[in-house]
């Protein structure tokens, strides 16, 4: 679909660290049988938080993949992205040996920062002075240690860049990634998103916040249900090898899929304001439609941000509408997110993956907990169980808690 | 993005708030006389820290920049800067109508908007970390006051807060990538108009990290200056007395535009946006290899970018912390680049004069190196006393100087070996160029 000239990129290696997955495989078996990672929370005690059940990654031990000095002098959320990358690489079976590492970039988006070290640093600075906080604090805690960190162990010298889009990053890490490839600054780009946010004193904040659902069900998360109510939290990492399709295609790598396209738009509405308005969320989807040089009868499947609010599920419903016409009580879209939680900056990067492997396995994984849809949204929700199916292009919506609005659209690969 | 040719940007409005300056005028002034921002720590009591400098924005009338009291009493003070810095940036281009209304006529569809920082809302997380535990005395517990939500939990305010501010719609991005953050949010925004997916862009970057666990988290890195007796004299990039970065606060957004409809509205044009490039260190997450060749990389690069040779290469903004280990590589990296020729490009460092405002820092620079070619006016690099043999070029030292020049390049390095530079022209530059081609 791309025209005479441009760069391709497609994406070549996968990564996960998710609630519902350790590595893709994992992963994706547990995405198409309805597995959800959502529980109660055990790294720490949540009697007195506001928010006890989340998308954990519960048995990951960090020693177990990066040397223990490292592990000690980084946060968690590099932990993530480094065996996330590690799985990603191993699957492109790229060997870094043969790159020019100026033309090798990492793009990972990345919210909150290394918020378990800072704080425990922060802690130490009041407790015992201004000696004892750790002089890896800067580097462990700032959202770019997770693409130093992983330019430092590869030795990657090209393209390197940390958005920080809150929940829509990790789309647009891929976007930027696509369109850096694109433009020729790079051949191959580690993209993807990490996110280490559940911790006691971030969980106090959120759980202010409305954007949480309430209580203690492991399946309250019910984005398009009647009941919807908020999003339940997560933590993870996702990264994709993106890489130029000729650069792939002379090295004979796997080809799971292509970035066709990306859109972006600003609601510009005041934070936490709920609207149903998806005007701006349309926009973007059209641009990114544009930007792939498709129409949007040639979607056959997306997969949506499902913030599970009554506002943003109907603006997010209207957006469809607003692009697909009629075609939109037909088009299947699930929030395979459901599974997961809601993990930030790493959502859409796991969103990409999710999607990426519905095309090349031609099943869409289902949006789970949504057992009364709202009639009003007239969706053709995919619920509970994957379904098969044989299209090649699918989009990807992410929004913002700002009103950032990321589309992109993805391919089966390049034929 | 299909194969259409690119779209020239150009740069049409700047807004500075710095340790020694608000607005362009005002800094643009300190910055030609050489004056430091850098004074004692007040923004909290320093006594417990072996740091007690910093460049702190010495006055911040919020209200005379636009922002509303709602503003005022929910976004932290990086986002109030660089919402000022918008502010300021747009009026400078023209394009605000008293007190802060967008002209009719202006696209906001398709203007975006891409903000560096390197801390974000830091101050404001330690600040709730203190009134949750009573400052680590007790488990955190949410308190009945004092909370406001919105700084801690959207780490994309700063480009939001502007989008919000000015009901810009186009793509809306915050890059953290450490020192190099502001500049790599310009570099951003470039594409985006270059490319065809905005016709404007507000750009820049903030920063505001003048609290206890910022300093103290690279104290204990002993990456800053403890001059503390003498603050103006504490940033002295180049100098052999040099003994760390001192840190410091503010904003700085450009406005970027397709140049075709900046023409067409007739809009002042300070220069144009040739390149912008970028590479990772892959060396060090904190510093550059003693060559300097990752910086060799880029300003080669940044070169063929461009399409211009070092002899037109007229001043050169650099990154200069004020570290012992990054000038000399700085200097390596120019000297292995230009030769003999690096002698003769004039350099200068502006975090001699304001201290290093994270990521806004770059982002100034970028200001500062457009006001240089418009003014076609070097300004210095102060605290220039003892020479240090590793840097012997010409660092501008302590005083201003007029020059006769068309090609700047500004360039910084940060946290996580991100190494960004962007390459500005005058805005006749490409077409004397071009006349001298057809000759």
């Amino acid at each position: 679909m791309s025209a005479a000239g441009e760069r391709r990129v497609v994406v070549t290696g996968m990564g996960v660290v998710a609630p519902n997955g350790l590595g893709v495989e994992e992963f994706w078996r547990s995405c198409l049988n309805g597995i959800s990672g959502i529980k109660p929370l055990r790294r720490f005690p949540t009697e007195d938080l506001p928010i006890s059940v989340a998308g954990e990654v519960a048995d990951f031990q960090a020693e177990a993949y990066l040397e223990r000095k490292f592990v000690q002098r980084t946060d968690r959320m590099t932990h993530f992205a480094c065996v996330a990358v590690a799985e990603a690489l191993r699957h492109a079976r790229l060997d870094l040996a043969l790159e020019d590492p100026r033309r090798v970039g990492t793009v990972i988006a990345n919210t909150l920062g290394g918020v378990e070290f800072v704080i425990r640093q922060i802690e130490a600075l009041y407790t015992q002075g201004p000696r004892a906080m750790s002089a890896y604090t800067a580097i462990a805690w700032l959202q770019v240690s997770n693409v130093g960190q992983v330019s430092l162990s590869y030795g990657l010298q090209g393209y390197c860049k940390t958005p920080v889009s809150d929940t829509a990053g990790g789309l647009e890490a891929m976007a930027v990634a696509a369109n850096a490839i694109r433009r020729g600054v790079a051949d191959v780009v580690l993209a993807g998103g990490s996110e280490a946010l559940l911790h006691p004193f971030f969980l106090l904040v959120f759980g202010q916040s409305g954007l949480s659902a309430p209580g203690r069900d492991p399946r309250a998360y019910r984005p398009f249900d009647r009941r919807a109510a908020g999003l339940i939290l997560a933590e993870g990492a996702g990264i994709c090898v993106l890489e130029e399709y000729e650069h792939a295609r002379l090295r004979r790598a796997p080809i799971y899929g292509e970035i066709l396209g990306s859109g972006s738009t600003n609601d510009a509405r005041a934070p936490f304001s709920s609207s149903s308005d998806g005007t701006y969320y349309a926009r973007a989807i059209r641009l990114a439609l544009q930007d792939a040089h498709l129409r949007p009868a040639d979607i056959s499947y997306v997969n949506l941000d499902g913030r599970a609010e009554v506002q943003a599920d109907r603006a997010e419903a209207s957006a469809l509408r607003e692009v697909f016409g009629a075609y939109t009580e037909d088009l299947p879209v699930s929030v395979p997110r459901t599974m997961i939680g809601h993990s930030y900056a790493a959502a859409g990067a796991l969103d990409t993956i999710t999607t990426l492997l519905a095309l090349r396995n031609r099943q869409i994984p289902p949006v789970l907990n949504c057992e009364q849809p709202e009639p009003l949204h007239q969706l053709n929700l995919v619920r509970e169980r994957a379904q098969p199916f044989a299209g090649s292009h699918a989009l990807i919506g992410g929004r913002g808690i700002c009103g950032s609005n990321v589309a992109l659209v993805v391919g089966r690969g390049a034929e | 993005m299909s194969e259409q040719p690119r779209h020239r940007v150009v740069i049409t409005g700047l807004g500075v708030i710095a340790p020694n300056g608000n607005g362009q005028q005002e800094f643009w002034r300190a910055c030609v006389e050489g004056r430091s921002g850098v004074r004692q720590i007040t923004r909290f009591d320093a006594g417990f820290l072996p740091v007690r400098i910093a460049g702190e924005v010495p006055s911040f009338p919020a209200r005379d920049f636009g922002l509303s009291e709602q503003e005022i009493e929910v976004l932290d003070r990086s986002t109030q800067f660089v919402v000022a810095a918008a502010h300021l940036a747009l009026q400078d281009g023209g394009l605000l109508s008293p007190p802060d209304k967008l002209t009719a006529s202006f696209d906001r569809d398709n203007c975006g908007v891409a903000i560096g920082t390197a801390m974000g809302p830091v101050g404001e997380g330690e600040r709730l970390w203190r009134l949750f535990t009573r400052s680590g005395k007790q488990p955190p517990a949410y308190p009945a006051s004092g909370v406001n939500l919105a700084t801690l939990l959207l780490s994309s305010m700063p480009a939001t807060a502007i989008a919000m501010h000015y009901q810009l719609h186009g793509p809306s991005t915050v890059i953290a990538t450490g020192c190099s953050a502001g500049a790599d949010a310009i570099g951003q925004a470039f594409w985006n108009i270059q490319e065809g997916r905005a016709t404007s862009m507000l750009a820049g970057g903030c920063d505001s990290s003048i609290n206890p666990s910022s300093i103290n988290v690279f104290s204990v890195m002993r990456a800053l200056s403890t001059r503390n007796a003498e603050p103006e004299r504490a940033s002295r990039p180049y100098d052999r007395l040099r003994d760390g970065f001192v840190m410091s606060e503010g904003a700085a957004v450009l406005l970027l535009e397709d140049r075709e409809g900046a023409l067409e509205r007739g809009a002042t044009i300070y220069a144009e946006l040739l390149a912008f490039v970028s590479n990772s260190n892959a060396y060090h997450m904190t510093a550059l290899p003693p060559d300097g060749s990752p910086l060799q990389d880029l300003l080669r690069q940044a070169m063929t970018e461009a399409g211009i040779t070092p002899r037109q290469l007229g001043y050169i903004n650099s990154h200069g912390s004020s570290t012992p280990s990054n000038e000399p590589a700085e200097t390596a990296a120019y000297k292995a680049v230009f030769g003999e020729y690096a002698y003769r490009i004039p350099i200068s460092a502006t975090k001699s004069m304001i201290g290093h405002a994270q990521g806004a820092a770059s982002a100034i620079e970028a200001v500062v190196t457009a006001l240089a070619l418009h003014h076609q006016i070097l300004p210095p690099t102060i605290n220039q006393e003892q020479a240090d043999p590793l840097c012997d070029l010409d660092y501008v030292p302590n005083v201003a100087r007029p020059a006769s020049f068309q090609v700047a390049l500004s360039h910084s390095s940060g946290f996580g070996g991100v190494n960004t530079a962007l390459v500005l022209a005058r805005p006749e530059f490409l077409a004397t160029q071009e006349k001298e081609g057809e000759i």
